[in-house]
């Protein structure tokens, strides 16, 4: 879809290459694997965690030209869902082509009621996503 | 290179800096690089997924 999934953990690149080649989950994988050693990236995008030097659930989307879009950071224990992530992606794809447009909250994938922010639109979205 | 230590999603919006990583890539089974410099000359979208360890959970 154009976008380069990339997962990042402070594990060194050999540690990466066991996992992937030991857990079955994972066998399908063919993003690229970083390795963040040291925690440099995690420090840079706010998600390193001192106490345990390890890097928090954080997930950023960044655009072609380099520009960061969203941001979603969660606690160790609190997994993140891969379906908002693929509407988020989505919704970034559409609005990347559509810049006049706002996708809202019960938005899902292209089709479905978008808003056009313009002074009409003030104190009518109810009415505009009927 | 400087560092900006804080939270990213305040920089939401903001041109992120340019950042390389080494890799292991299941798909070619071998070790490699990746780069945002990279990513932006190939005109493609990247998304970060951070994670705390390899072999454990959720």
């Amino acid at each position: 879809m154009g976008a380069e999934v990339i997962t990042v953990s402070t594990d060194t690149k050999f540690v990466h290459l066991a996992w992937q080649r030991e857990e079955k989950d994972l066998a399908n994988v063919k993003f690229p694997m970083a390795s963040d050693a040291g925690g440099r990236l995690a420090r840079i995008f706010g998600v390193y965690d001192d106490a345990t030097g390890l890097a928090l659930r954080g997930t950023f989307i960044i655009n072609p030209q380099g520009k960061l879009l969203n941001a979603e950071v969660n606690y160790y224990n609190l997994g993140r869902n891969i379906d908002e992530l693929m509407r988020k992606f989505k919704a970034n794809l559409f609005l990347q082509k559509e810049e006049a447009q706002a996708c809202p909250a019960k938005w899902k994938e292209e089709g479905d009621k978008t808003l056009t922010p313009s002074a009409k639109l003030v104190g009518k979205v109810h009415e505009a996503l009927e | 290179m400087t560092e900006v230590c804080g939270c990213m999603s305040c920089n939401v919006g903001t041109t992120v800096q340019n950042f390389r990583l080494e890799t292991y890539e299941p798909s070619k089974g071998d070790f490699g690089e990746i780069s945002l410099e990279t990513q932006m000359a190939s005109k493609k979208w990247t998304i970060l997924f951070f994670y705390p360890a390899d072999f454990t959970f959720v």
